[in-house]
Parts: structure tokens; C-alpha cells; sequence
């Protein structure tokens, strides 16, 4: 710790904290453009100077340079930092000057206008008058693909966007050309940036050089209102902001949270809005006839309830999609109770998860954040930048902090992760092999907190069950679970899945699983509750639950419209445990009701009426029976027993590798495989020709 | 009806007391080119409770002041004390023929955007596109 005084308080802060940390943290702000906490210092944009008595003698930038640098003085008092000094004023102001000697003064066509780091800055140190008659500056707009719009004139070099590309997403898209005046920021050959993650660059450009091109000239953002919720396109659950204006989604935007996102969210997460515009079910659908024909939410229940009470219990199952809240698996689940089937089931997949063995044996044990203390990671299965980009970012993280010096292995299909591993092997034999000894069992064993994280592409296959067990035993032979640590993780791709399997969504005694019921001949009643990506067997009677027109609504016999996760409000439980509140940004379209009250209306008709009216009852009900889901935004730790009784499970394992789980990254789901801006990001994925910008 | 109507209402025709009276001291001054008949009070003479001559219309159709051109205006409103007829001005080529107040009846002025104006809205916050079965 060292002693720093900042304009006349001291204060003690670690030694290696730069200027601009300090003075933070005596509550002084200090405007800057480039500097960023989670990206590397650059020193650029001089717009942090401050003056130092213990330091050079003219204005320093105060990110780059650390309160250890400063000397103290003669009889050994602290270092000084002026802030509010007169050199201090005339020194931001002339940086000022200078940035806006060559940024046009399009505020009010620009998108960033109202939210603009240079704007609000301006305000403060800015002159009402130029003194610069030369020829301004001028800048192509860079193509940099389908997602980030660019208007290079703005541009004000802060490299933030190359630093974020480079460090954070880990490819190396963006870069810049030329000196000084002539420095330019692009992609090289004006290709589309190929990161999953490039939308976090405009959030991070503090002028409007870079913006979302989805959302170009839709809104401005003193109109929109802001709804702070939880993202479902993943299982990582970041924290996002909807901004809605009216009815209407037009954005969404990271929120920081240490412990989950950081603040970045991937670009399936931020840009998917549109299509909750499109595709929508609006109205009730009955088929009669072998043709869908709209109805009325009555004729819609009695169709249902006439089918269900001509069913025998038993050959009635339901199946939980991937982005349902947990209230409506838990309402589902009481509801299948009480007709008298225990055919519900939450692994659409058929990922061989069984929550009996606890809650270790299905979670991400070790915390999103606990990525950061891992000193060897071995993958299974699984291929993280597309399955949880977010939580990839965060193993990049740990990679650059250990120096690359960290660690990875990988058993399953190939992929670029962004960062190096040692690939292992293809399938259950690799890792079988590792159980025993080898080279990276070794360096598992040597490492004090190894982590081992199982994909759904392990999981997800008929010997799931004994790879899972094998994997346990693998992490408890390497010493990956023990006090203070464990280090078995399950890398969900669901937002829905730890919540349903929380509430216990799998098939009871005699009950069917999710292949079971839509096999031929399984059910003769199916619920599906937003599961588009299972194929229901002829011959069932489905009653899809839904928000989109997707395979589950062209299937289905009778069609109840629900809401999407920004029409409702609800609990999510991430890959990690950790539940998650999400508010109600907008509502439901047309006759489209929030999906909990749909089910209580529909176990009325069906004469099996749920105990409660209101949304407050049933998370009243959903505690009582699971009381940690109560507790939000916090982990509840699983015990680790549960592992010791996974390994002993055993198993065979089949021959033939991992297969990927995630096909296509950006049709992952129906709202997604509804959005034009997600099609035309997987178009320019799979190498077709730039598509015209959805503008 | 069409009695009951000439009898008790004003706003359909002349009623039969203000056809009397035109009819005793009316001064037909011209017609325009709706079919409306200007009068005014025979030779000039000072009506009593005015102070002035009393000029009136008596309207083709329905009452409706908006039919009187400008013209006519001017003289109904004693702006001018010559009558259009009299008058010798030509209309300049720009300039486009009287068209009634036509608010509250079908050809009454839409802005863009009215659901009224006929043609497609165009799009706004809050609408979304839903789906129809065989998409």
C-alpha cells in the first residue's frame, strides 16, 4: 500500500494502482476516452492529465502511470496529484481542443448523441469556438460487417475496439493503418469481424465511430425506458438492460456483473431482438381438420381439456424448452403432478443429467468467476465460444493473465477457442485413458485448482450417463474437488435447464423421458413449453406453448401464444447455480398471456386447478418447495458427495467422439431462427457473400 | 317533410319569412358560380338597426358560408362596395378554383399517417409481424 494525496485527501491504495485508480478511489473522476478497466492501457487520448508534485514536472496521464512511479518528497511526504488545478483545466482542454479540431459536429444525426462520452466531456472542458481554418480530416467508412456500423470521421483513436478485439474476443479483426493524422481504424481488407462478441466494440466507443447497425436511427436514448433482466440465448445468464420504447424492444445492452458477464454479452444475445418482432403467435390455434384455424382462448382450453380427459394419465407427458423461467417449469411440473404423470422432462437433448445425484453433479461447480483461479482446465466435450461465448472470454481472461502459460486441454470436436489447447482426443476413449494416468491427467494432478468442464456434446448421447461418470471420476482422481474447491463443472447450453432440474422437471417413477415421449407411440398427450428442438412422433396430440412460429408451432395440434423473456417476468438459474431475476420489459403480442398464467387458467378447465392467482403465490409456492431458489443472485454450493456417488455410477462408454452441439451459433433457438439480423450473421458465417445491412 | 322542413328549418333553403322579406326589399346584386344569390337591401338604402345597407345570400344548397368565394366575401362582409360582378379582375393562372370547407364529410383533409387517408401505415413502435400457420 503506499500513501497518495489527492487534491488534499489522503489516501492509501495498493502501489501498483495507476493515478486515475487512486484518485478514484478518493472519489475524484477523472475524464478519459481511452482508458478502460478491462482492456489493456493505452495512454492515448491524453484526456486523464493531471498534475504531480513528485513526478515530472508537466501533466501526466493518469492511467499510465502508477502511484509507485511517483517519488515522495524531500522529508518523505506522500506524492500530490492535483485535479482541479488551472494547469490541469488548460491542459484537458486542450486535448479537447484538438479532438474536436477534426470530429464532425453531427450530434444530432449521430446515434450516439445523448449517450457520448465526448459529448458529455465537451460539456466540461470544450470551447465554444475553433481555431483551426485548415482542411479537416476526412475518413472512409469501413464495411466491418452486418453487425457494427461505422462512421470513421467521428473516430477519435482511443483503440479501444482493437484493444477489445485483441484481448478480450481473442480475433484479431480490427487494427490500425497509418500515423498520426492518417491513422484509420479497419478491418485490413474490409471483412466482416468474425468474433462472436463484436458488439461490445460499440458499446465501448466512447464517440460514435461505432454503432449498432440493427439499431441505426431507430431511437434516441432519452426515450427509451431501461428494463435491467436476464439474458436466455445461453445458459451463462448475463445480466442485459432492455431498452423498450412503448411495446416495442428496440435494444439491449450488457449489464455489469463481475461475477457472470463482466460486461460483455455475445452478439446473439444483443442483437436478437428483431425477432421478437417476427413470427410471433399472437392467437390462439386450433387444428381442426388437419389446418391450424385461430380460436378463442375457451375453444382452445376445451380442445385441450377434451383430448386430456379422454387420456389416460399415464400417456400424458410434457416437455420444458430452453428458455422457460423456472416458474413455469415448476407450475408445469405441479400441473403434470396432478393430472397424474410423471412423464415431464427438462434435457430436450437427451443430455443424461440426473438431479438425484444432487446439485454438484449437473452444476458448474467452480463459479464463472472461479475460471479466474483455475490453474489447468480440461474440456469435454464442449466448445465454449459457442455454447457460453461470455464464459470463453472469461477462460481467454485467465489464459492472458497466467501469461499463456495456463494450461488447456480439449477431448471432443476441434474447434477455435481463441485461445491455444492441447487436443487430446475425439471421444469416451481419450478420456478414459485420462482416468487412468497420461500426460494431462499429470498436469491436472500437478495443478492446485484443476478444472474440469463437461459440454452438452458429452452429455447429450446414449452413453451420456457413463461419460458423465467418467468425467467425475476423472476430476476426483485428479484432485479437482476438495475443501474450498471444486473444480466439475457442467457447461449448460439452455437458460431453463438448472432451474427445471432444480425443480425436479425429469421423468419420475415410470415416467417417460423427452426421446421417450416423442417417439412413436410414446405420449398420447404432449406439453411442449417452448421446445422447438425435439420432433414430436405422429400420432400425439401436442399442445405447444409458445412464443414463435417455430417447428414446435408447426407441429402442434392446439397453439397457446406465451411470452418471451422480455414480456415476462422470471427466475433463471445459470450454468453455475446462480439465480437470476428478470423484469418485464414489454408485454406479450396480441391475445399472447404470460406463459405461468396460462397454465393456471389451463389447470382450471382441466379440473385440476393450481393453488395460486397470482405470480407472487407461485414464486411463494416455487420457494417453499425449493428454498434456495429464493435466494437471488446468489450460489447455492452443491454438495460434492453427490460426485463420489456419480463416479461409482460407471458405465459403457460407446465408441466415436463428441459430436458439437452448437451447429449453427446463431440459430440456436426460435427467436433467434426468427431474427433477419441473426440470418444474415450465420449466412456470412457459413461464407456467403456480405448480405445488404438490415437497416 | 319537404313542407315540415321549408317550415321549421333554416339550413336546408331560405325559410318562407326571409323570402318575404327578400321578395319586398330585396335587390338581387348576382349570382356565383355555385348557384348562391347575393342581395342587398333595394337601391342602397340605410337599414335601420345597422346604420348601412343590409346585404344577405341566399344559399343553392345546403347553408354552408364556406361556399361563398372570395369575391363575394369581401362584399358579404362590406370590405368592398363593389360587388364582383362589377368588378373587373381576372384570376391569375395559379390560382385554384373555391373549393366548401369540406370538414366532417368524406373528402375532409387526412394528414399522412391518418388510418383514415386511405393509404398503407406505415410502420410504428409496437408492431410486430405474427405468425400465420403454413409460413
Amino acid at each position: 500500500m503506499a500513501k497518495i494525496v489527492v487534491d488534499g485527501t489522503e489516501v492509501d491504495v495498493p502501489a501498483e494502482y495507476t493515478l486515475l485508480q487512486a484518485c478514484e478511489a478518493a472519489g475524484v473522476e477523472i475524464p478519459r476516452f481511452c482508458f478502460h478497466e478491462r482492456l489493456s492501457i493505452a495512454g492515448n487520448c491524453r484526456m486523464c492529465l493531471v498534475e504531480v508534485k513528485g513526478g515530472p514536472p508537466k501533466p501526466t496521464a493518469s492511467c499510465a502511470m502508477a502511484v509507485k512511479d511517483l517519488r515522495p518528497g524531500p522529508n518523505g511526504e506522500p506524492p500530490v496529484v492535483l485535479t482541479k488545478s488551472p494547469m490541469v483545466k488548460k491542459a484537458r482542454e486542450g486535448v479537447m481542443e484538438f479532438l474536436l479540431i477534426n470530429h464532425p459536429l453531427d450530434c444530432p444525426i449521430c446515434d450516439q448523441g445523448g449517450e457520448c462520452d465526448l459529448q458529455d466531456q465537451a460539456m466540461a472542458y470544450g470551447v465554444d469556438t475553433s481555431r483551426f481554418a485548415e482542411n479537416k480530416r476526412a475518413v472512409e467508412d469501413k464495411y466491418i460487417g452486418p453487425l457494427v456500423r461505422t462512421s470513421m470521421n467521428r473516430c477519435i483513436h482511443c483503440t479501444r475496439c482493437v484493444r477489445f478485439t485483441t484481448e478480450v474476443a481473442g480475433a484479431s479483426d480490427l487494427g490500425a493503418i497509418g500515423r498520426g493524422e492518417d491513422m484509420e481504424i479497419t478491418t485490413y481488407l474490409e471483412h466482416a469481424m468474425r468474433s462472436e462478441m463484436q458488439g461490445n466494440v460499440a458499446d465501448l466507443c466512447p464517440v460514435g465511430a461505432l454503432t449498432h447497425k440493427p439499431y441505426a436511427f431507430h431511437a434516441r436514448p432519452w426515450e427509451l425506458n431501461k428494463t435491467e433482466s436476464i439474458d436466455v440465448m445461453d445458459a451463462v445468464g448475463s445480466n442485459i438492460r432492455i431498452d423498450t420504447r412503448g411495446r416495442e424492444v428496440m435494444r439491449i445492452l450488457p449489464r455489469t456483473n463481475d461475477a457472470v458477464n463482466e460486461e460483455w454479452i455475445s452478439d446473439k444475445t444483443r442483437y436478437v431482438w428483431d425477432g421478437l418482432k417476427t413470427q410471433r403467435l399472437d392467437r390462439p390455434y386450433v387444428r381442426k381438420g388437419g389446418r391450424l384455424v385461430p380460436a378463442t382462448w375457451p375453444e382452445a382450453f376445451d380442445a385441450v381439456a377434451a383430448k386430456v380427459k379422454a387420456t389416460p394419465a399415464k400417456r400424458i407427458g410434457a416437455i420444458v424448452g430452453d428458455l422457460a423461467s423456472v416458474e413455469e417449469a415448476f407450475a408445469l411440473k405441479q400441473l403434470l403432478t396432478k393430472l397424474g404423470s410423471a412423464s415431464i422432462d427438462c434435457r430436450q437433448d437427451g443430455a443424461a443429467l440426473d438431479p438425484s445425484l444432487g446439485r454438484a453433479s449437473y452444476l458448474f461447480n467452480a463459479g464463472i468467476a472461479g475460471i479466474e483461479e483455475a490453474d489447468a482446465i480440461l474440456l469435454v466435450g464442449t466448445d465454449p465460444r459457442h455454447e457460453a461465448s461470455v464464459l470463453n472470454a472469461r477462460i481467454r481472461k485467465r489464459w492472458r493473465a497466467t501469461g499463456g502459460k495456463l494450461k488447456i486441454a480439449l477431448v471432443g470436436a476441434q474447434a477455435d477457442l481463441t485461445y491455444p489447447y492441447e487436443y487430446l482426443g475425439a471421444g469416451p476413449e481419450t478420456l478414459a485413458d485420462l482416468a487412468g494416468s497420461g500426460t494431462f491427467a499429470d498436469v491436472l494432478k500437478g495443478a492446485e485448482k484443476p478444472l474440469v468442464i463437461v459440454g452438452q456434446g458429452a452429455l447429450a448421447r446414449a452413453d451420456g450417463a457413463a461419460v458423465l461418470s467418467l468425467a467425475a471420476r476423472l476430476a476426483l482422481s485428479v484432485g479437482a474437488v476438495k475443501d474450498g474447491w471444486n473444480g466439475f463443472g457442467v457447461l449448460h447450453t439452455a437458460a431453463s435447464r438448472v432451474g427445471a432440474l432444480d425443480v425436479g422437471c425429469v421423468p419420475g417413477e415410470g415416467g417417460l423421458d423427452a426421446a421417450a415421449l416423442a417417439a412413436p407411440g410414446g405420449a398420447d398427450v404432449v406439453f411442449l413449453l417452448g421446445a422447438d428442438e425435439i420432433d414430436v412422433a405422429p400420432g400425439a396430440f401436442v399442445v405447444y406453448l409458445g412464443t414463435h412460429g417455430d417447428r414446435g408451432a408447426h407441429r402442434a395440434d392446439v397453439i397457446l401464444p406465451g411470452a418471451a423473456y422480455s414480456e415476462k417476468s422470471g427466475l433463471y438459474v445459470n450454468t453455475e447455480g446462480r439465480v437470476q431475476f428478470a423484469n418485464r420489459a414489454a408485454f406479450p403480442p396480441g391475445d399472447a398471456r404470460e406463459d405461468w398464467a396460462i397454465l393456471r387458467a389451463l389447470s382450471e378447465v382441466l379440473g385440476q386447478k393450481l393453488p395460486y392467482d397470482q405470480l407472487s403465490a407461485l414464486r411463494a409456492a416455487l420457494v417453499a418447495a425449493h428454498p434456495h431458489i429464493g435466494r437471488i443472485g446468489a450460489i447455492e454450493a452443491a454438495d460434492p458427495a453427490g460426485l463420489t456417488a456419480l463416479a461409482q455410477r460407471g458405465g459403457n462408454t460407446d465408441k466415436g467422439g463428441f459430436a458439437p452441439v452448437i451447429t449453427d451459433f446463431y440459430l440456436t433457438n426460435p427467436i433467434a431462427r426468427a431474427s433477419a439480423v441473426m440470418a444474415e450473421c450465420s449466412a456470412l458465417r457459413l461464407g456467403g457473400v456480405a448480405a445488404v445491412a438490415a437497416e | 317533410m319537404e313542407l315540415l322542413r321549408y317550415i321549421f328549418a333554416w339550413w336546408h333553403k331560405a325559410t318562407p319569412g326571409t323570402l318575404l322579406w327578400t321578395r319586398r326589399y330585396g335587390e338581387l346584386v348576382g349570382e356565383d358560380e355555385f348557384g348562391n344569390r347575393y342581395y342587398r337591401t333595394r337601391n342602397g338604402e340605410i337599414d335601420p338597426t345597422l346604420g348601412f345597407e343590409r346585404r344577405w345570400v341566399l344559399y343553392s344548397g345546403y347553408a354552408e358560408a364556406s361556399t361563398i368565394p372570395p369575391g363575394w366575401y369581401g362584399w358579404m362582409h362590406h370590405r368592398t362596395d363593389v360587388a364582383p360582378p362589377s368588378e373587373t379582375y381576372t384570376p391569375r393562372p395559379w390560382q385554384k378554383p373555391h373549393r366548401r370547407n369540406f370538414t366532417g364529410s368524406p373528402q375532409a383533409y387526412r394528414p399522412k399517417g391518418s388510418v383514415f387517408a386511405g393509404r398503407a401505415r406505415p410502420r410504428v413502435t409496437g408492431d410486430y409481424k405474427a405468425w400465420t400457420p403454413g409460413e
